[in-house]
């Protein structure tokens, strides 16, 4: 079986408009792939921008794969989430981006988008907080149905990511 | 002709914790620490240090100068749980006492290499604003009882509520080497 490290960090997120901002991020593979070791998901801590506006989290993530095929090549997917001084939460953002597949160690720039919902609904997310969310968050990473979206641009999500690929010349693959 | 053992290889590290910059504290000291996966050890050196107190330039870079050595190899059999190295920060506050001003924690490079890495170093922080007032009053802030809890996945949004990011940029530069055993 070919293995994939996936070893790197979640820097943090750039241009949002809100601040306290926390990431739930999640990796998603085809039924091939199998996780050997590591934690799929997870939820970044709150941080709140000091000096310009980059969030900082620097959330590690460190995962290793086995796989009998390339078909679902690793995605990884990031829920952003802005919380206010009352315990709010609000969503600020969804966003996906593939794991590089060559070996090594990439600067990733994850866009982002929030859906928009009617102008009312606009209006009280100005004033009230809250906003349309997505019911399945596979469409965050999956293009199936996205036309029935209307969405607005968020910040990105910024990561660094190293990849350690192993046995793949065995199955003929050239990376 | 296939060998049934796992194979070991080492990782050297070697580099220095900087500087940083802090724009408003002054008379830092660090502490580093690895935090690494259960199929990692350490063969050599030192995997955790202090550092001495350092002050600001008086020059216009206000650099905060440590210069203070890194030197460890690890062994292994597999890259899961690659070795980061957790980095916290120390100073004074208006009252003497010691407080933590910065936590941060990066994965040593993958490559071998010349490296240079900047960390961004964030702070707990409380969330009720009595807790604050008391807590620099006091000069008893909230600090993590093992600072390796930064380089963790889980659990992190148990310490929601409680950061606050004060940009500080440590430097440390490894290079090192891959050697493979048989």
């Amino acid at each position: 079986m070919a293995e994939v490290h996936v070893i790197g960090q979640i820097m943090g997120a750039s241009g949002f408009s809100e601040s306290s901002l926390f990431c739930k991020w999640g990796i998603h593979t085809g039924a091939a792939w199998k996780l050997l070791s590591g934690v799929r998901e997870g939820q970044t801590q709150v941080d709140t921008p000091q000096i310009g506006d980059m969030a900082y989290w620097s959330h590690p993530i460190d995962l290793h794969f086995a796989t009998k095929g390339l078909q679902g090549w690793p995605r990884l997917h990031f829920q952003v989430w802005s919380q206010d001084s009352f315990g709010r939460c609000q969503l600020a953002g969804y966003g996906f981006c593939h794991v590089p597949s060559s070996p090594g160690t990439h600067q990733l720039a994850c866009p982002t988008w929030r859906p928009l919902g009617s102008w009312r609904e606009q209006l009280a997310r100005a004033f009230v907080g809250g906003g349309p969310q997505l019911l399945h968050g596979d469409t965050i990473y999956s293009g199936a149905d996205r036309y029935r979206l209307h969405t607005a641009a968020g910040g990105t999500v910024h990561l660094e990511i190293s990849l350690l690929l192993r046995n793949f010349d065995r199955y003929g693959v050239e990376c | 002709m296939a060998t049934a053992s796992p194979s070991v290889f080492l990782l050297m590290v070697n580099g220095q914790v900087e500087s940083a910059q802090f724009p408003e504290y002054d008379d830092l000291y660090c502490k580093y620490c690895f935090v690494y996966g259960q199929d990692w050890a350490p063969t050599a050196g030192l995997e955790e240090g202090i550092s001495q107190i350092t002050s600001k330039s008086q020059d216009v870079r206000q650099a905060l100068v440590w210069n203070f050595p890194i030197d460890v190899t690890f062994k292994s059999t597999n890259p899961y749980g690659w070795p980061q190295i957790v980095l916290s920060v120390y100073g004074p506050d208006v009252f003497g006492n010691d407080v933590v001003r910065g936590y941060g924690a990066v994965h040593v490079p993958f490559s071998p290499g010349r490296h240079k890495r900047t960390i961004p170093m964030f702070v707990p922080e409380s969330t009720s604003k009595l807790q604050k007032f008391t807590s620099w009053f006091m000069g008893r802030r909230p600090e993590y009882t093992d600072p390796k809890v930064v380089a963790q996945g889980e659990g992190r949004e148990a310490l929601q509520k409680a950061v606050f990011s004060v940009h500080g940029f440590t430097s440390p530069r490894p290079a090192l080497v891959h050697i493979k055993g048989t």
